[in-house]
């Protein structure tokens, strides 16, 4: 008996060093505080996207450092940071010196979050998220594609003008970091001689909540609660004293306004239309291809999904015609054949490799979207290149307004062609992906994500190659999946090219360059 | 009592449905939803201690169960639902196992499951594959008599991993939760001196991690990797049943549960994910018949079960069918 006890123990034991050796799940970015590869000293002088001048936001000349209002600030800071608990360092860890980075993976999780799709009732109908009642059910927003990438557009666009504004301020006043002009203070973070008044953590906290909050709107406690942890880590790490913080909040605050005005006027809040508008548009494709998109699920959706974001306001492309994409094949043709007979083919034969593509881009329900995929990505890019918030803000603002003009773009066309999905062309076809609910041509995912690899090739040329590939790879997977023909996905990439274009093209006239 | 190998043909059986048993465990857990279909009923009896049989040293015995479960309810969190887009589901398995007597007190059993999936509603294309090898070691720690009959106790080490690369990540659909796992069982059973007995068991069932095909997720949070905690489990049941005909007969009605000790719920019409919560309970039914004359060693068996309650997971109703063929490989005297 004592031996069966020592056996059932050791397996026991056995169990436990399995179950040990597991690894630790990674829930955001790993990296810490580094050494920025460039202070951007001249980005006060970028242009803006939507403020005409920095100086558009006026805020008052600092205290000067000998100043006893300052002084008094100085010493209210080194009291605050001789008493730090265990949460408050971790605040601090966690923030870092790029906390744009912060503020992205919770746009991210947001979208993540809201990212289903309301189910039916049992009666059979559905109840579409409603701003007006956000907590529902079903809950607003639900943040599919065209949400989340519009959203990422106002939050990075927002934090860009924000902080181009800081930098401007902070070069007009200069006045240096607290542990520049007392250096008893530690820093959290790696030293420079970023000047600190306007403070740019301050402005991206505020900015960053209120543009969330307004696209989440019952994550309200949430988002206060990671501005102001955000906030106090400003102080906490000896980066700023109070009117730093005071000033940045301000410059946050005016920024959100403005973007936000935008975004009540660009025509989202009428792109999820009614039933009678979506048969219009749908029978329109009818009368002019011949062909039209239906909706394949039980129940039926009555209305597929943002018949009209494509009418949404871009931000650099004029027109929206100007970047259509030319006519698909019909179906039944040759061409079309031949593209639906690959669908087949794939569907048949799947090889390991084939499967792990269209699943790593899946990016479905319950993720942060095609969008996320590529901004997820970036930030990837800007901790390998040491980016400084500002940098990295504009690396956030132009590839998120590509992307949302790619989705404008590519839901132009999607409603404009209305085309039907492989499962409603090919009889019995089955797939291994969930078909969405919007016409097949073009393909979202190839046409967003070849939009945000023309951005960071941009701006990341070392990773062109990587992120045209990466692009491709995108394209690929939706086929893989059996959810989109080829020639949606040659489609939407060259789509997605040629709608960046516009935004590189004034990227490259900002003057960060 | 059931004495010694020889007369009764059960105990391979036993065995074999012992192996089922760890192997459903398996499977509910990783086919989350469809789990229950599949090895239900069986593994009820082979999770519960249905076999305080061990075979005697040299015994060995093959077997084949096929295994059909279907459901078209599920279990989004605690809440039942119907889903058109499934419709009703269907998972199949197919189980060839191996049980041997290594000492008398000491077996070992191996299965090599295949399993097939697919739904009537819906577009998204079933799969097939074999799912994970298992390898269990059933041990006697106590066997006396008390009062009229004899009291038994066992206890089960068991492991398996997955036998292809197939996706867990795909669920309903996925053909298990591609995870290793350890689990530990203890086995009572009493057998009165007529042919009742009764037997309860308890498990717990360690998982790893599976790794899925994509490198962010939601799970109450983001998640940046492409593994997932598959959560640990109990696993508990109690049979009553009872031998007819000379043994030639069994008769079992049991009750199986399975809950994981953690996990995430499936979100609003979402798709479940291997880190959900499952969590089930069922009855069954089950019947073993060996035949005394013609094929020496053969036998059959049948069973059904129904889950009545269950989390992140398909209401099942699992039928089977399997055959055993015992025999001996050389003399153990």
């Amino acid at each position: 008996m004592k031996k069966n006890i020592i056996t059932l123990l050791s397996l026991f034991c056995v169990a436990v060093l399995i179950t040990s050796c597991e690894n630790d799940l990674p829930t955001r970015a790993n990296f810490s505080s580094y050494e920025f590869s460039d202070l951007d000293v001249n980005g006060g002088t970028w242009k803006p996207v939507l403020l005409d001048d920095p100086t558009q936001i006026a805020i008052a000349s600092p205290a000067d450092v000998n100043s006893s209002t300052y002084q008094a600030e100085l010493a209210s800071l080194k009291s605050a940071m001789a008493s730090l608990n265990g949460m408050q360092i971790e605040a601090v860890e966690y923030w870092t010196n790029n906390p744009i980075i912060r503020w992205n993976e919770i746009a991210l999780e947001l979208a993540a979050k809201y990212n289903l799709i309301p189910g039916p009732n049992p009666d059979g109908t559905y109840t579409l998220p409603n701003a007006a009642n956000p907590a529902g059910p079903p809950p607003f927003p639900f943040a599919h594609p065209p949400y989340t990438c519009r959203m990422l557009a106002y939050l990075s666009v927002a934090q860009f003008d924000g902080l181009i504004t800081a930098w401007h301020y902070k070069y007009e006043f200069n006045r240096p970091a607290p542990y520049v002009t007392d250096s008893s203070i530690p820093s959290a973070y790696t030293k420079n001689t970023l000047p600190s008044y306007p403070d740019e953590g301050a402005v991206l906290a505020v900015v960053s909540r209120d543009i969330l909050n307004a696209m989440f709107t019952i994550e309200a406690d949430y988002l206060a609660a990671k501005a102001e942890e955000h906030l106090n880590s400003l102080i906490w790490s000896g980066s700023n004293v109070t009117s730093d913080i005071e000033a940045g909040k301000y410059i946050g605050t005016e920024v959100k306004k403005i973007a936000l005005a935008r975004a009540a006027g660009d025509g989202m809040k009428n792109a999820q239309t009614s039933k009678p508008k979506s048969d219009s548009i749908k029978a329109a494709a009818f009368a002019r291809f011949g062909w039209q998109w239906d909706n394949m699920e039980s129940p039926v959706r009555p209305v597929g999904l943002t018949p009209l974001f494509g009418k949404v306001k871009m931000w650099n492309v004029p027109t929206v015609e100007e970047v259509r994409p030319g006519i698909p094949p019909a179906p039944g043709s040759a061409e079309f054949e031949k593209d639906a007979k690959e669908l087949r083919d794939i569907a048949k034969n799947l090889t390991e490799k084939q499967r792990k593509i269209a699943n790593w881009w899946s990016d479905g329900l319950s993720t942060y979207t095609p969008p996320g995929h590529w901004n997820r990505l970036a930030k990837e890019f800007m901790i390998k290149y040491k980016m400084n918030p500002l940098r990295s803000a504009r690396t956030f603002a132009y590839m998120n307004m590509a992307i949302m003009d790619a989705g404008i773009s590519c839901w132009d066309a999607k409603y404009y062609y209305h085309y039907p999905r492989p499962i409603q062309t090919i009889p019995g076809f089955k797939t291994i992906l969930g078909t969405p609910n919007f016409p097949s041509y073009t393909s979202g995912h190839s046409t967003f994500s070849a939009a945000a690899a023309e951005v960071l090739s941009y701006i990341f040329p070392n990773e062109a190659t990587y992120c045209r590939d990466y692009a491709r790879e995108a394209a690929e997977s939706r086929v893989y999946g059996g959810i989109h023909y080829r020639f949606d996905s040659e489609a939407g990439l060259e789509q997605g090219k040629k709608v960046a274009k516009f935004t590189v093209d004034k990227a490259k006239t900002d003057g960060a360059e | 009592m059931i004495d010694s190998g020889g007369h009764n043909p059960g105990h391979a059986e036993s065995q074999i449905q012992e192996t089922l048993n760890l192997l459903r465990m398996k499977k509910y857990l990783q086919t989350g939803l469809i789990a229950l279909a599949l090895l239900s009923t069986v593994s009820l009896h082979a999770q519960t201690p249905s076999d305080e049989i061990l075979m005697k040293k040299y015994e060995l015995c093959v077997a084949v169960a096929y295994e059909q479960g279907t459901w078209n309810e599920y279990w989004e969190g605690t809440s039942l639902r119907v889903n058109e887009n499934i419709g009703t589901f269907t998972r199949v398995t197919l189980m060839p196992m191996v049980a041997a007597g290594i000492t008398d007190k000491l077996n070992i059993l191996i299965a090599t499951p295949y399993v097939k999936t697919k739904s009537t509603g819906g577009q998204l294309a079933g799969v097939q594959g074999f799912q994970d090898f298992s390898v269990a070691l059933k041990y006697e720690l106590m066997k006396k008599a008390v009062g009229k009959g004899t009291l038994t106790v066992l206890g089960t080490a068991a492991y398996a991993t997955p036998m292809s690369n197939y996706l867990s990540d795909y669920l309903p659909y996925s053909i298990g939760l591609g995870t290793n796992e350890i689990t530990l069982r203890g086995i009572v059973h009493y057998q009165f001196e007529k042919g009742m007995y009764m037997r309860a068991a308890g498990a717990y069932l360690w998982r790893g991690q599976t790794e899925v095909e994509r490198d962010y997720y939601y799970n109450n949070g983001s998640y940046y990797t492409t593994f997932m905690d598959v959560p640990n489990a109990v696993n508990y049941n109690a049979t009553l049943g009872t031998w007819l005909f000379d043994y030639a007969l069994r008769l079992e009605a049991s009750y199986m549960a399975l809950k994981c000790v953690s996990g995430d719920d499936i979100r609003n019409y979402n798709m479940p994910q291997p880190t959900n919560k499952m969590e089930f309970e069922q009855v069954g039914f089950f019947a073993q018949y060996y035949f005394k004359k013609g094929i020496k060693g053969l036998g059959v068996l049948t069973y059904y079960s129904q889950v009545i309650d269950g989390r992140n997971m398909g209401k099942s109703t699992n039928m089977g069918v399997g055959a055993t063929y015992q025999f001996k490989v050389k003399d153990s005297q």
